[in-house]
């Protein structure tokens, strides 16, 4: 009860963020940290570096160092020993589905400790139509309420008429290996997980958004607890179902007023599916997997040469990369 | 909310709908918008990794309609509660390579396929507050925003009987409305069968005497029956039957059945209008049609009107005025265009006045003058002849046994001869008899008759030489550039009409003209040419929408006829086709258009007059006509509907019944409609099923609400986009939403259905009801006419059963049951279902229903080298080929007649305001008026076009708050050149005002629209071009205030902003209550537009 008037408090009252966050912090330190997998850090992850790429291929085996095997990007391999019969012109076509493929390595990935499993996302921008899909599946898969997209696509025009083009930038959470919003939580309800997950404990957040400001991907938003269809007729059943994150159901009231963010969809994870937005993406441009997996689909981009990183000079090695 | 059964909802269901509270607010009653739920749920903790929306038992498949690709899509229900819609694995538009068709539901259930920002919406469009959910009566004027609610019966014996409809309503206490009782006047079909083959013949009377003396043995010889027509002096009107129309809007082969099969095939009106037609791509469709018909006995028919390059193994795609990454097929299509750009297997050019997001990855962004793209094709055209680029050995072929030689799956037309008029103009084809060297032919016709076959001509080493194009076994090879006389008779060979088309400008005037300079049309021409046969045009709405969007078209289409690419991997493919749910096919279980006892075949001109000769009908009065007459329509002339209502040309309506139509802002100058449609002398009575209050259905006398899309049946059709054969189901996936009612005893949802079947009973119309489709075979429920369709998907073609489905095992039947525990007995009843369709086949049924469809597998959409249209081979026996066609072909929906450089059937067809001949070859006329005349554009006018934000439907997505959250308005596009001149920048807000529109719209109810909207400056549009995203700038629709039994429903301003641009094109500067248009299919010339921009 007191931490839900605390949080109205906080909510949209930005001048007193400061004071009630700083009272906060001590009282950080004094919560033990969960263990469970689901909604909990293990023990030691807040001190736990992230692994970095290279130290993760050279953990295979892989060359480093600039000298990353250049795999072609986007080529999907023909399923190998599946007995069909496909004619080399036809490899692209008759190649097992991306979703398909990337689906079996996140179900191998599930069977190993979570520790093993480093979650990755690829982007490839020259796939990006830029349609939006994934910010709404994402808004609809997490039932987020109005001003919050958790992976929105960002638009920029470059050149000038005639020879001109458009961008699109997907940003989900970038799941940094050095997250500059977890430190910031002055109650310990943000965390990463050993799989390289960044999560927010929601029964923990206080709503007092250091890790807003601190993010420097813009990734994190504020719950004011709106509703899309307040002030029509009736407000709708679909702003009413719980959301369905972390494996737990939600109601609308027990996420209002606290911080909300991208999880690369963990609950469908945890069921063996990929996150909303890799699997609504109309251009395929969005892929998923365990970079600590040498033979996924991620791997083989993340490797290609063409990645890239956002702000890669913060240091705060995202698991987020870009194809370019 | 009677209709829910307790037994089968949920806790929270209940609460969600407020318990029996919903109906309780008065003000809001009728629509669905007053859920109210206790706030204190239990955080309730899940087991780790459980996710009830990866449970198969908590989905049902089925299909999107937010635009017309119809993706197939899963459901995911939750206490009875749509939450979540996905794409669909099982299909090949939203995945590729898709699941194995034989995948079960529960392995499929965890796997999602794509599906764009509109589909992923669903939700908020089923549970739309604005939805209504009784039917509305105006209380008020037409459009004056007041309603009440009634009964659904009080309502249909309102409509059906007619009377002192609105006497509580000042200036209508005694207006005495004509029901559909009366209208209903010829009911017998022998004298209507009678009476239709006598009005041929009237018809088909060139002389003008002559033809006056065939009408009055008209009216002596149905003396009795005159009464029942509209103008005994004009029979060729038809019955008054006629005077009741009915327009659909987002029509789908699955209501479509049911309309027609009510009010055209029993109650007899011949003015049934479904779908955009005119609004949409209607001159591309048609000119494709046209340019693919095969030749069946004696006539050209069965063309394909839509056509896709065959993304995943072609090399090129030119895209013409279509945004296969915004409107056209994103879901299944943009990940293959990606797919290729990115493998470095394919490259694309878009021809565009504004960078589309495809332009956008283009390898070369055309942005072309708007309404020239023809101009850009006869460039392209002349390059690729002058440089000798064409497909040699394809174009020579002029029999199918040539073809077939050379592998081919289609022939040409490039080598026929057209006979030239006194004029040096085009006309039909030479045949054989006309020069003596070969005579005509009787021949049998499928159904037993007899036809005329003459052969055609072609010149080979300087000698005509006749043949049939159908010829299996002649190899008959033609001269490509012929220009002679034979037989006395002036020719040219089609090939060569192309030619002195394309010649008649240089390269430099083609560039001129189309704003694209010639290195870039040479360099297209040049990529177009160099990947055999792998490189496709992709054309649509951008093309169509202008006064010469069909023979911008023929030019377009004839650069794939240059390459014959069509039929092979890798080209330009019609799509996979469907399995004939009608039953039409021998052998199938149920044939449901023949299974209709006291069918009626109505007769008579259309209102639109689409279809009809103008110089054959009784009213020909010299040119120009009084209003267009469209002679090959691409579709529904919509635009025509209302302005000949007012003009009473040709006759005057009675009633309409719109269904899902909001085309006073679809049709472009929709605008001009307001005051037809508010008008009761114009139109006495008028009825609307919509889903919620429109900015047309608004001006309706009654508004019955629908289920939506995913609350209902239907079959939508096939798309070129997929080559794979796909049979889509849809089928309800939640309770309806609209209150329950009872028809012919049985329980449903107030919805299209239940109105036709209402309507039925009412008035009696034969083949519904007990025994409707056969003796004991009832047409009662919407699932008595839909299952059969499902069955004769599950059945298959084949008359031995050697086509169908598998059975459904237990664990499929159980779970067929188990995922719909939540509808509620007015949709669902399983004892009720399983007894439409013949015990055999229900597990069938079961089978396809747990897919949503009957997909083809991935492999099966190519065979070698080409899309699944097997290759012709040469046969040993007549039996060995049929066969092989019944083996192939007939699964196949690519395209197996002749591909058209010069299309007869146009050529036939004439100018109904000029009386001129068309033209059937391609060639550049610049767009122009209904007269021909060059259009006016004044001083600092822009040319205003539109397109679609890919999260857009046009009247549908008003309630997309999700969508609207990422594009909350519609910005005006303007060069910054333009902007500059204008002083504007980013974010001001302009006035938009044209020839005949001011700047805003009044609604007739004291209200306006106004035609305003905020500008965006970019580098991303050609000068002199703006462009304006349709589907927003809602009035209706929940946009404004509407008062409901006396209480003021609240409007929601976020679904009413910026404008759309439809409302500000002007009309004719020729003919000012109409639209300009093209003249063979019937295309409003949309783009055509130019308006003035002015700050506020």
């Amino acid at each position: 009860m007191a931490k839900t008037s605390r949080r109205k408090l906080l909510k949209g009252a930005a001048a007193s963020v400061s004071t009630l966050a700083l009272a906060a912090t001590p009282l950080s330190r004094a919560i033990p940290v969960q263990a469970s997998e689901a909604i909990g850090p293990a023990p030691g992850v807040l001190a736990r570096r992230g692994r970095n790429l290279s130290a993760a291929l050279a953990e295979r085996g892989a060359p480093s160092g600039g000298l990353l095997p250049a795999t072609h990007a986007i080529s999907v391999p023909l399923p190998t020993g599946s007995g069909t019969a496909v004619a080399a012109q036809q490899a692209a076509a008759s190649a097992e589905s991306s979703v398909v493929r990337m689906q079996a390595e996140l179900k191998r990935a599930m069977e190993k400790p979570i520790a093993q499993r480093k979650w990755t996302m690829v982007i490839d921008q020259r796939k990006c139509v830029g349609c939006s899909a994934c910010t709404v599946a994402c808004i609809a898969e997490n039932n987020l309420p109005p001003g919050i997209a958790y992976r929105p696509v960002l638009e920029e025009e470059i050149g000038e008429y005639p020879k001109v083009t458009r961008r699109f930038t997907p940003r989900p959470c970038m799941h940094c290996d050095e997250p500059p919003c977890v430190p910031v939580c002055p109650v310990g309800a943000t965390y990463k997980r050993p799989d390289g997950v960044v999560v927010i404990n929601y029964d923990r957040c206080i709503g007092c958004r250091y890790c807003i400001v601190a993010c420097p991907y813009g990734a994190r938003s504020f719950d004011f607890g709106e509703h899309y269809t307040d002030g029509t007729p009736g407000r709708q059943p679909y702003e009413e179902s719980p959301a369905l994150e972390y494996g737990k159901e939600w109601s609308r009231s027990s996420v209002e007023g606290i911080t909300r963010k991208c999880h690369f969809c963990v609950h469908r994870l945890n069921a063996g599916m990929l996150p909303a937005c890799v699997t609504t993406c109309i251009g395929e441009a969005t892929y998923f997997g365990d970079l600590n997996d040498p033979e996924s689909l991620v791997t083989e981009l993340v490797t290609s040469g063409r990645a890239v990183r956002l702000k890669e000079e913060l240091g705060t090695k995202p698991n987020v990369y870009y194809l370019v | 909310m009677s209709q829910l059964d307790p037994k089968t909802i949920g806790r929270r269901r209940l609460l969600k709908l407020g318990g029996g509270g919903v109906l309780g607010v008065a003000a809001a009653a009728a629509l669905s918008g007053v859920g109210t739920r206790s706030d204190n749920y239990q955080t309730k903790e899940a087991a780790a990794g459980e996710y009830p929306l990866a449970k198969p038992e908590n989905i049902i498949y089925t299909v999107c309609r937010l635009c017309n690709v119809h993706c197939p899509i899963k459901v995911k229900v939750s206490d009875g509660v749509a939450v979540k819609v996905d794409g669909s694995g099982y299909s090949a538009q939203s995945m590729y390579p898709h699941l194995a068709y034989a995948t079960a539901p529960s392995a499929a259930a965890t796997v999602d396929g794509r599906l764009c920002p509109k589909g992923q919406s669903a939700i908020q469009y089923i549970y739309d507050p604005y939805r209504i959910v009784k039917v509305l009566k105006r209380a008020g004027p037409r459009g004056s925003g007041k309603w009440s609610t009634i009964p659904f019966d009080q309502a249909i014996k309102e409509i059906v009987s007619g009377g002192k409809l609105f006497s509580n309503i000042a200036g209508e206490e005694q207006r005495e409305v004509e029901g559909l009782n009366s209208i209903w006047a010829l009911r017998d079909n022998a004298v209507a069968t009678k009476m239709g083959d006598d009005v041929k013949k009237i018809l088909a009377e060139k002389d003008a005497a002559k033809k006056k003396a065939l009408v009055d043995k008209f009216k002596t010889d149905y003396a009795k029956d005159l009464d029942k027509l509209i103008d005994p002096e004009h029979p060729d009107f038809g019955p008054k039957n006629n005077q009741f129309i009915f327009e659909g809007g987002r029509m789908e082969p699955g209501r479509q059945a049911v309309f027609d099969r009510a009010l055209k095939n029993a109650f007899g009106s011949v003015n049934l209008y479904h779908a955009g037609g005119s609004m949409c791509s209607a001159s591309v469709y048609q000119a494709k049609t046209e340019m693919t018909n095969e030749f069946v006995e004696g006539k050209w028919t069965n063309g394909k009107k839509e056509s896709a390059p065959d993304a995943l193994n072609t090399e090129f795609i030119l895209a013409f005025g279509i945004n296969y990454f915004e409107g056209r097929g994103v879901t299944p299509y943009a990940g293959r265009v990606t797919d290729g750009l990115v493998s470095g297997r394919l490259k694309v050019a878009v021809v565009d006045p504004r960078l589309s997001k495809m332009a956008a990855k283009a390898w070369k962004w055309l942005p072309v003058k708007p309404g020239a793209d023809g101009a850009l094709a006869m460039g392209m055209i002349r390059w690729i002849i002058e440089n000798e680029r064409f497909d040699l050995r394809y174009l020579r072929n002029a029999t199918k046994a040539a073809a077939i030689a050379d592998g081919e799956p289609t022939v040409s037309n490039a080598t026929w001869l057209v006979r030239l008029d006194d004029n040096g103009k085009a006309s039909v084809f030479l045949h054989g008899s006309e020069i003596a060297i070969a005579s005509k032919e009787q021949r049998p016709t499928a159904d037993g008759k007899e036809w005329t076959f003459d052969p055609f001509v072609v010149i080979k080493d300087g000698k005509p030489a006749a043949f049939d194009p159908s010829d299996q076994r002649t190899v008959v090879e033609g001269d490509l550039l012929v220009d002679t006389t034979v037989g006395g008779v002036r020719v040219k060979s089609a090939f060569q009409l192309l030619r002195d088309e394309a010649f008649s400008k240089s390269l430099e005037e083609w560039a001129t003209i189309s704003g694209i300079p010639a290195r870039d049309i040479a360099a297209v021409a040049l990529e177009f040419t160099s990947h055999g046969k792998k490189a496709g045009t992709g054309e649509y709405r951008g093309v169509a929408a202008h006064s010469n969007g069909f023979s911008a078209t023929q030019a377009i289409f004839s650069l794939n006829l240059l390459i014959g690419n069509i039929g092979w991997r890798g080209g330009l493919s019609a799509g996979g086709g469907e399995w004939d749910n009608m039953g039409g096919k021998t052998g199938q279980p149920y044939n449901l258009t023949k299974l209709h006892p006291g069918k009626f075949t109505g007769f008579g001109l259309m209102l639109t007059r689409q279809g009809s000769k103008y110089d054959e009908s009784t009213i020909f009065a010299g040119y120009p006509a009084k209003r267009p007459w469209i002679p090959i329509p691409g579709g529904a002339i919509r635009n025509e509907i209302y302005p000949s209502m007012v003009d009473g040309y040709p006759y005057k309506a009675k009633a309409l019944f719109t269904y899902k139509a909001n085309t006073i802002t679809q049709a472009p100058g929709g605008q001009a409609y307001i005051n037809a449609l508010k008008d009761t002398n114009t139109l006495p009575l008028f009825f609307s099923c919509d889903i919620g209050i429109g900015e047309t259905s608004m001006y309706a006398d009654y508004i019955f609400p629908d289920t939506s899309v995913w609350e209902r049946w239907g079959f939508p059709g096939s798309i070129p986009e997929v080559p794979q054969r796909l049979s889509k189901v849809r089928q309800p996936a939640i309770s309806p939403i609209p209150e329950s009612v009872k028809v012919f005893g049985e329980e449903m949802p107030i919805c299209a259905e239940s109105i036709c079947l209402a309507l039925a009973e009412q008035l009696k119309l034969p083949g519904f009801g007990p025994n409707g489709l056969a003796e004991g075979m009832d047409f009662k429920r919407p699932e008595d006419f839909y299952l059969k369709r499902v069955a004769n998907i599950a059945f298959g073609e084949r008359a031995d059963g050697t086509d169908g489905v598998p059975d459904a095992s237990e664990e499929e039947v159980n779970l067929f049951a188990a995922s719909r525990t939540h509808l509620s007995s007015a949709v669902f009843d399983l004892a009720r279902w399983q007894k439409t369709v013949k015990p055999e086949l229900w597990r069938k049924v079961v089978y396809v229903l747990n897919r949503g469809g009957r997909f083809q597998d991935f492999d099966a959409g190519w065979k070698g080298s080409l899309l699944a249209n097997e290759p012709r081979k040469v046969f040993s026996s007549e039996e060995e080929w049929r066969q092989d066609l019944l083996d192939t072909e007939q699964l196949s929906a690519q395209p197996k007649g002749v591909m058209a450089f010069y299309a007869e059937n146009v050529a036939k067809a004439k100018n109904s305001m000029t009386g001129a001949s068309f033209s059937g070859v391609a060639h550049w006329e610049p767009p122009a008026d209904l007269l021909g005349k060059a259009l006016p554009v004044s001083d600092g006018e822009l040319n205003l076009t539109s397109y679609k934000e890919v999260g857009q439907g046009h009247s549908r997505t008003a309630s997309g708050y999700w969508v609207l959250g990422t594009h909350p308005e519609s910005l005006l596009y303007i060069n910054k050149t333009d902007a500059d001149q204008r002083h504007l920048s980013s974010g001001d807000r302009v006035r938009l005002t044209s020839r005949t529109v001011p700047g805003s719209i009044d609604l007739g109810n004291g209200a306006t629209a106004e035609m305003t909207t905020r500008v965006k400056v970019t580098q991303g549009i050609r000068p002199g071009v703006l462009a304006l995203a349709g589907g927003y700038g809602h009035w209706a629709m929940g946009a404004r205030d509407v008062v409901i039994d006396g209480k003021v429903v609240k409007g929601d301003a976020r679904r009413g902003k910026s404008m759309h641009p439809n409302m500000v094109v002007a009309a004719d500067p020729q003919v000012p209550t109409a639209v300009t248009a093209e003249l063979i299919a019937g295309n409003i010339a949309t783009y055509d537009a130019t308006v003035k921009i002015a700050k506020v």
